[in-house]
């Protein structure tokens, strides 16, 4: 079972973490960043999906928050 | 005192010496309120994710400033009462925060003017991303 699974989620690499983890941070207006973590809806990417680690999946979220406040990411995508 | 960001959208449909002159008024709002401009950055025109006042477009502004917590709520007021702003954003930062923001303008521009608070060391701060 584990070795389907395993199939399912490959790539388990936080794109954000580095080696000084009191330094983690995600600028809101770096949208080039952000743009990949949020779905074609305009949904948050769960980190079950992206693989970021819990820590920087939170600092991240803010980060995608912030910036749907100030219109540089879209609170929901109208088809 | 404390350090702040304040991002502002502008109408899109004004010229560049107006969009100055809208600066230079939100300047001497921040100054008025006992802070001090570190750091202007202009990130230009840009298109919205949405509306805002129906415009699709905005100027965006950002400023890096300091200001007593107490006035935070005057200078929100008068960005509202600006007619020129169809959206802003103040934010507090930490001191990390403000660190790494003026770097960063070090690294861009060189001839940019230094912010005036201790940013010296630089040194020990080997950031992942450029």
């Amino acid at each position: 079972m584990s070795e389907t699974k395993k199939q399912f989620f490959s790539n388990k690499i936080c794109r954000f973490c580095n080696d000084d983890m009191s330094k983690v941070y995600i600028d809101f207006f770096d949208v080039k960043a952000l743009k990949p973590l949020i779905s074609e809806r305009g949904k948050i990417v769960p980190s079950r999906i992206s693989g970021n680690c819990a820590k920087c999946q939170r600092i991240l979220t803010r980060a995608i928050k912030k910036a749907r406040n100030i219109a540089l990411l879209p609170f929901a995508v109208e088809h | 005192m404390r350090s702040y960001q304040s991002v502002l959208i502008l109408k899109p449909d004004i010229d560049e010496a107006r969009a100055d002159e809208a600066l230079e008024k939100i300047g001497e709002f921040i100054k008025s309120n006992g802070g001090a401009c570190l750091k202007i950055e202009k990130w230009g025109k840009k298109r919205l994710a949405y509306r805002i006042r129906k415009n699709r477009f905005g100027i965006y502004l950002n400023i890096y400033h300091t200001l007593d917590s107490a006035n935070v709520t005057d200078l929100e007021s008068k960005y509202r009462l600006f007619d020129l702003v169809i959206k802003f954003m103040v934010l507090r930062l930490t001191d990390g925060e403000l660190e790494r923001a003026l770097d960063t303008e070090t690294a861009e521009d060189e001839e940019g003017k230094e912010g005036e608070e201790g940013s010296a060391k630089v040194a020990d701060k080997e950031d992942k991303d450029s």
